[in-house]
């Protein structure tokens, strides 16, 4: 085993959010070089999955999808199949086409009209990373692609033989290597106080609330975590935080856990990953925990 | 090393705030000029004090308010040639000073952006040993204070727009004031 001597923290801008990298080892500019390349492929996500940039993949199928095949970059393919696949396995809760509601509350800008009620089943991933949609909807890959991103910058971490270290994309995050880490959790109701702190080791924590995003839309307190099926906004304010050992899979169990709440345990089992809820003012309301696997070597603790 | 000079920031950035805070110094200026610019032998400083007419154009070019006074700005040289420019800034976040530094090329294109300083007001104190106590059962408490034990932190995304805004602002700075 090498010896961890120095850590290397950087932040960058990206997603939306801040993006953070720390990571461990013996040679300081080894490190720095890995972080770099962490920070190309977190980049390349950000390229390519954004909704507010015209020329990403996103922004691309979302114009032109419905009318022809359009082939995009195999990062992005991939999002979208996983996508889909929770979609299905969540029954459409998950659903990246509620971008349509999204840009009607003014949580996405106003970039497409005459948009279909369509939904997640309209998207056909069609061989060689092309894309089509049976009806005009658009799709929002803000629940997904910053897990992904995420799991990206630890892969290229990895590859660049860094030990140990952690990815944070402003909340979603990934702990790899030996270290465990301590993770505090925002207070629902005070986001700028801590709930408390996840000691996690090996395995990714996504934490999605309504704490900043929540805003009145016609009369009624709206947010951005929807429920696909009803497209009606979920509960008042609380957090869900979900780990599992994706980060790409824990950001978009969040969403579901949301909307499910203890119903959301078939689905939390079946990808290993474990599942905490807080009440407004910070106190766990239920917390869920899978069967222990053991490619997993650490839960909720 | 994280010392903002007086002479670049308005009265309303200097304030302190009273609330105990979260702060990251992830490079000091140094390590980040060696990053954006590793060939670069000579670090040359040439910051610039705004007169009120570059205040003015540097408003109405980027539609950002010019709070700060003046620009630290240094010129990365190599073997007399110059590589580009490294711009340090200043941003308020959600509630405190957040500096960062951009890498221009010489023709003004952004090659890197780096946070140096990250810093967040955080309210009141974490009873963690009670909060664990709720759901995990009977374990020794963790005994970390504010300001030491928190390395990472999830929950709700915190907003970047105030640095992509700032980034806005350093481009119209380079046109008004180093092309």
């Amino acid at each position: 085993m090498r010896s961890a001597s120095n850590r290397v923290r950087r932040a960058r801008p990206s997603l939306g959010t801040f993006v953070e990298i720390t990571a461990r080892g013996d040679d300081e500019a080894k490190l720095h070089s890995a972080i770099d390349r962490a920070f190309n492929a977190i980049a390349r996500v950000d390229r390519q999955m954004s909704f507010h940039q015209s020329v990403s993949d996103v922004s691309r199928i979302n114009r032109e999808a419905f009318q022809r095949k359009v082939s995009v970059d195999p990062w992005t393919w991939r999002v979208l199949r996983a996508a889909q696949k929770l979609s299905r396995e969540s029954d459409g809760i998950f659903d990246i086409t509620v971008a349509r509601k999204l840009m009607q509350w003014k949580y996405l800008p106003r970039r497409y009209r005459n948009v279909s009620e369509g939904n997640w089943r309209d998207i056909v991933l069609e061989k060689n990373c092309t894309v089509r949609f049976r009806q005009r909807v658009i799709v929002d890959l803000g629940g997904i692609a910053k897990g992904f991103a995420v799991d990206r910058a630890v892969e290229a971490l990895k590859r660049a033989g860094v030990p140990s270290g952690v990815v944070n994309a402003g909340g979603d995050l990934r702990v790899f290597g030996l270290k465990s880490e301590l993770v505090h959790l925002r207070r629902p109701a005070e986001p700028m106080r801590p709930a408390g702190a996840i000691k996690l080791c090996e395995r990714a924590l996504a934490t999605s609330g309504i704490y900043f995003a929540q805003k009145r839309c016609g009369g009624a307190m709206v947010n951005s975590l929807l429920d696909g099926r009803s497209c009606r906004s979920s509960r008042e304010l609380i957090s869900v935080s979900v780990a599992a050992s994706a980060c790409m899979i824990a950001d978009a169990l969040t969403k579901i856990a949301f909307v499910l709440g203890e119903k959301s345990v078939p689905l939390l089992a079946q990808y290993h990953a474990d599942a905490l809820l807080l009440e407004c003012d910070g106190a766990p309301l239920w917390m869920f925990r899978s069967p222990c696997d053991t490619r997993d070597q650490s839960r909720f603790d | 090393m994280s010392q903002i000079p007086r002479w670049i920031l308005p009265a309303a950035f200097s304030v302190t705030v009273p609330l105990p805070s979260y702060a990251v110094q992830y490079l000091t200026v140094s390590q980040a000029q060696k990053l954006c610019f590793p060939q670069a032998d000579q670090f040359v400083t040439a910051h610039v004090k705004f007169t009120p007419a570059q205040t003015k154009a540097i408003e109405a070019a980027s539609g950002e308010k010019q709070l700060l006074r003046g620009q630290e700005i240094w010129r990365a040289i190599k073997g007399g040639k110059l590589q580009g420019f490294f711009i340090v800034d200043y941003v308020i976040g959600k509630h405190l000073v957040i500096d960062y530094a951009v890498a221009l090329s010489p023709e003004g294109t952004v090659k890197q952006l780096e946070i140096l300083n990250y810093r967040e007001s955080y309210g009141g104190e974490i009873r963690n040993a009670d909060w664990r106590k709720q759901f995990v059962g009977k374990r020794p408490g963790s005994r970390f204070a504010l300001n030491e034990g928190i390395n990472n932190i999830s929950g709700a995304t915190l907003s970047c727009r105030h640095v992509t805004d700032g980034v806005r602002r350093v481009l119209t700075t380079y046109e008004v004031c180093l092309k």
